[in-house]
Parts: structure tokens; sequence; C-alpha cells
């Protein structure tokens, strides 16, 4: 059992410094992408399109060792929460550096085009806020600190004001005849990408509080919602039990919490 | 009884003789751990960062200069790390550069080398200062020819259209645009040499000079671009005892530039603030502007010669790209410093810091600079 409990630590092990290591990559490119965006730098782009191909995979190998510890460990409580949480964080950062990709991707499109200065400050401000809140994410993430993970839902709010100011600054750089309207509108998404980065940070931090505590913000709505169906005998649109399909489990408790 | 005590005087004697032998075991020890604490402290003051590892992978020492700020570049650099300690242990020798974008940017030289016992050396070495040295040479190197050529080749284009041309009234232009582009050539020589006078000079003069003045004087100077372009500079005078040991005609050159500065990169109609707060024994030359401000990547490099944060612009704004080098300058030739925060649409605030003088210690000195003030105008240079 001893020899079992420590595979199975070092395999965890592994996969978190993995996690890590593909968070910190994304941490880096993140500023990379906002020079690519206010520099017009092309070949910054490729670089970085190029090495998404890499994380996909190494975000595919670290999803496959998860499902590995699961079968062949069948860890329980604060074990399972940690593999559960390592498998939805994987897919937070894969997706992040995919919208790295995107706003390369925008980067070319409107190429050879001048921005205000208004509109560059602000673009170099949520590329700073997005990398601060995924560094404050592997942070909390490595010193499992729950009051850590907590804070960056506040900065994150900074990030959302910040889009909010850039579409309006958009607006008004449009209205001065200093921006096409196409170029206008890829910034617009530009600015979305940058707050869906914050989001997925969030969603990291959110992922380490589950794991320090076995707390989820969702679990707020989900009681609410039971609550609900409790006083006013309101039917269920979606079932909020086990699904019968797959047979009843702890594990399978657990998963249809989460999609509360 | 005779056995007894014989067997007890061994025992004595045995038990003196061990602990002498403990004794001087320990002191060995002591000294032993004694000197790889001061091994251990050296390491750790080496700029390089050393990692070593024995046959088994396991870590043996690692000094301090193999951390970097921030969690994830010190993720990435260990990352890199591990790879060099694992091709090492498998008597690979290798190498690679792990860039951190930052800013401020940061190039890391990684190298592992493998051991003669099995183990593994790996060797951290921070280049960023190299990598920017080198980026600054041969930036130089463009921006000066860059600078330099492009009105004398502009020179040369008029002055050859010139000799072809009959029509008086082309003829008049192209003298004009002739004595323009020799103005720029002229103004780039000009400062270059101001800047190499300046960087020459070394420590300036060690006159009193009152701060007001310097500000009047500058500001003054800066009016007439202000007024052009109609951007009021708003003036918060200090207090007449203030003063600063150096040289004026620097100090004035050097805030001139700085309003100059923030007068073309203004947007028309713009405020421009000056003022000359004191702060931890410093005067503090500021000057704020609510300008197009600077994008936080060149912060670092403005102060470079003939460095252009938008060199399509460089025309349109005039200049030769020299005025912060020679600010620069001045600060380091007051014992002082320069110091820039700005954002892109929202402005920038340049402080030009120079030690203090407490005015009681020589008033009488700074009456007396007062007093000259005007008509020794040249003497102070």
């Amino acid at each position: 059992m001893d020899e079992l409990r420590r595979t199975y630590h070092h395999d965890l092990d592994h996969a978190k410094d993995e996690l890590v290591r593909l968070a910190a990559v994304v941490t880096e490119s993140i500023p990379r992408a906002t020079a690519v965006l206010l520099e017009g730098d092309l070949e910054g782009a490729d670089y970085i399109i190029r090495g998404d191909d890499e994380i996909d995979a190494r975000s595919m190998d670290l999803e496959e060792r998860c499902y590995e510890i699961l079968a062949l460990q069948a860890p329980v409580a604060r074990d399972l929460r940690q593999v559960i949480a390592l498998l939805k964080m994987v897919a937070e950062v894969e997706r992040s550096a995919d919208l790295l990709c995107n706003i390369c991707k925008a980067a070319r499109r409107i190429y050879g085009h001048e921005l205000d200065p208004k509109l560059r400050g602000i673009i170099a401000r949520m590329g700073e806020q997005a990398q601060q809140l995924y560094e404050a994410a592997i942070e909390s993430f490595i010193e499992n600190d729950a009051a850590k993970a907590a804070a960056i839902d506040d900065m994150d709010s900074y990030l959302d004001g910040l889009q909010k100011q850039f579409v309006q600054a958009i607006f008004e750089s449009h209205a001065a005849g200093r921006i096409d309207l196409q170029v206008a509108v890829q910034l617009a998404v530009v600015a979305r990408f940058y707050e869906r980065i914050g989001d997925h940070a969030v969603n990291i931090g959110e992922r380490v509080r589950f794991v320090v505590t076995g707390w989820l913000p969702e679990h707020k709505g989900a009681e609410r919602f039971r609550h609900r169906v409790e006083v006013t005998g309101e039917i269920p649109r979606i079932p909020t039990g086990p699904v019968e399909l797959h047979g009843t489990g702890a594990a399978d408790g657990v998963v249809g919490d989460d999609a509360g | 009884m005779g056995l007894l005590h014989r067997r007890r005087d061994v025992t004595v004697d045995d038990a003196v003789h061990r602990t002498a032998e403990l004794d001087a075991a320990r002191a060995e020890g002591a000294r032993a751990g004694r000197a790889l604490q001061r091994a251990q402290a050296a390491l750790d003051s080496l700029p390089v960062g050393v990692v070593m590892v024995d046959a088994r992978g396991h870590v043996v020492s690692r000094n301090a200069s193999t951390h970097v700020a921030g969690a994830h570049g010190e993720v990435l650099v260990q990352e890199a790390i591990d790879r060099h300690v694992e091709a090492a242990l498998a008597g690979r020798e290798s190498q690679s550069a792990v860039e951190l974008f930052g800013p401020p940017r940061r190039v890391l030289q990684v190298r592992g080398i493998p051991q003669p016992d099995g183990g593994a050396l790996v060797v951290v070495d921070d280049v960023s200062e190299r990598a920017r040295l080198d980026t600054v040479r041969t930036d130089f190197v463009a921006n000066i020819s860059h600078e330099l050529k492009t009105p004398v080749g502009a020179l040369a284009v008029l002055a050859e259209a010139l000799a072809d041309e009959d029509d008086p009234e082309v003829m008049r232009r192209l003298a004009g645009k002739l004595v323009d582009e020799a103005h720029r050539a002229a103004a780039a020589i000009d400062d270059l040499l101001e800047l190499s006078r300046i960087e020459l000079g070394g420590r300036a003069g060690h006159e009193l000079v009152q701060v007001v003045t310097v500000v009047r004087e500058a500001a003054v100077r800066s009016l007439a671009g202000a007024e052009q372009r109609d951007i009021r500079v708003d003036v918060d005078e200090p207090s007449p005892d203030l003063c600063v040991r150096g040289d004026r005609r620097q100090l004035v050159s050097a805030l001139a530039n700085l309003i100059d500065n923030a007068v073309k990169y203004s947007e028309a109609g713009g405020d421009v603030f000056v003022s000359a707060p004191v702060r931890d024994g410093d005067v503090e030359l500021t000057v704020r502007d609510r300008g197009i401000g600077i994008p936080t990547r060149d912060l670092d490099r403005i102060f470079e010669r003939f460095y252009r944060v938008d060199r399509a612009r460089s025309r349109e704004t005039g200049g030769t790209g020299l005025g912060l080098a020679i600010v620069r300058h001045v600060a380091t030739n007051h014992d002082g410093d320069v110091r820039v925060s700005s954002e892109e649409g929202e402005g920038s605030t340049f402080v030009l810091a120079i030690p203090a003088v407490v005015p009681a210690s020589d008033p009488a000195g700074a009456h007396e600079d007062d007093e000259h003030d005007r008509p020794d105008e040249e003497t102070f240079g």
C-alpha cells in the first residue's frame, strides 16, 4: 500500500509540475502576443501560433496521465479533487493558449493600420493585467494558497473594467474617423480575448480553492436552485441527480455538482 | 580487585582518549561545516547560477543566482535546468537560452556539463545586459547613419537639381529647401558636439544655481515652440531659496529638452506642467504632459543616443534624437538621476532629480549667483 501511495504521489507531482510549466508558457506568451499586436510583429505571431501545437500536444499528454491516475490509483477525497482539478485546469490553460493565437491572428488582420495612443495604452494594460492574473494563478497553485486564489477574482474585475473602457475608446476613435470599421471590430474581439484569458486564470484560482476547501463558487448557484425546486416544486429542465444512464456512484455525484 | 583496578584504568584511559578523538572529530566537522558554509556563501554571491547534481540525480548544491523573479520565469528556468541535468547525467554537454519577455527583457543561457564522478553541473548565465548592449550598438549605428545621412543625401540631391535648373522661381524654392536641410544637418552636429562636451566634461561645475532661474530660462526657451502648437506651459515656480550645485547652462539645456519633448508629443491645445518639488533631499525638476505617451517596451531605451520610438514620425516632430541622451548625461554629471513614467494615450512624466543644497548652508553664495545671473551668462558655460 505504501509503495502504491508513493507511486500515486510521484505521478501526481509530475502531473502538477507539468501543469505549472504549461501555465508558465502561457504567462510568458501573454506579453509576447501583446507586442505582436502593438508592433505588428508578424514573425512573433508565427512563433506563438506554432508554439500552440506544442501546448496542445502537452495538454493532451497531461490529460491522459490524469486519466491513468484515476483508473489505476482510484484516489479518494482530497486526492480525487486534486486530480479532477488538474483535469479541469489543463483545459483552462490550453484554451488560454488558443486565445493568445487568436490575438496574433487578429494582429495579422489589422497589420499596417495605425492605432491611437489611447487604444495602444489600454491594450498594453490589458496584457499586463492578464499576465498578472495568470502569474497569481500559478503562485496560488504552487503554494496551494486558497486566499491568494480568491484574490484573483478581484484582480479580474479590473481587467473587465479595462475591456469596457477599451470598447468605449474604440467608439470614440471610430467617431473621430481615426479607425476603420474593420479594425474596430477586430480590436473589440481582441479585448474580449484578453478578458477571457483573465477568466481562465480566475477559473484556475477557483479550482485551487476547490482542492484546498472543497468549495466552488458554483455551489452557491446550485444550492439556490435546489432550494427553489424544493420550495416551488418546479420540475427541473435538466436532471439534477446522478445520471441514471451511467449508473450511480460517488464520482458521478461530484461531476453532477460541477455541471451545476 | 587488581583486575578491577586495571580494567578501570583502561577504561579511564580509553575514555580520555576517546574524548580527545571525539573533540578532534567534532572540531574537524565544525571546520568542514564552516568551510562548506563559506563555499555556499561564495557561490551565492556569484552572479552566475550553479546547480550541482550527484550521479543519482540528487541536487547537492544550488546557489541563489539560479532563481529569477516571478513565478512563471522561475518555472521556465527550472524546466531548462532539469532538461540539462538529464542530458549531462547521460554524459552529453548541452546548452540553450531562456528568453523572458519582460519587461525588462531577460536572456539566460543555461548550460549542462557532465562531471567526472557521473554527476552533472548546470550553469545559468544572465546575458541580458550583453544582449541589450548588442542591440544598443547595432541600433546606434543604424540610427546615426539615418540621422546624418538623410540630410546630407537631401543636400546632394537638391544641389544637383539646382545645378540643372534655369527657372529662377524653382531655383529659389530649391535653395530654400537646401537651407532647411543644411540647418537640419547643423542641428544634428550641434547636438552631437553638445553631447560629447557634456560627456567629456565629467562632473559639472560647483556654482550654486538657483532652481527658479533654471526653470524660468528653460520655460522661456520652449515658449516659441509651445505657442506655435497652441500648448500652455504651466510653471509652478519653486522658492528662490532652493539651489543645486552644478552647471546652470547644462541644467537649463536639460530641462528645456524635457519641456520641448512634452510640447512636441502633446496634442495641439494641450497642457504641459513644470514643477520642482523637493523629495528625499533631491530637487525633482518635473515635466508632465498629457500627450501620446511612450510604449512600456521603449521606456528603458529612450535615453539612448538617436533612439526613436517611432522613426516614421521623427521628421514630423523634428529634433535629432539626442535630447534625452543629453538630459541623462546632465543628470549623471550632477550626481542626479532622470526617471520617466508613461502610459500610452495618457501622457508622460519626466523627473530630473538633482541633490538639493540646503539654502541656509551658503545663502551668500546663492545671493551672489543671483546678482551675476544675467550679465555673466557666458561665464557659466
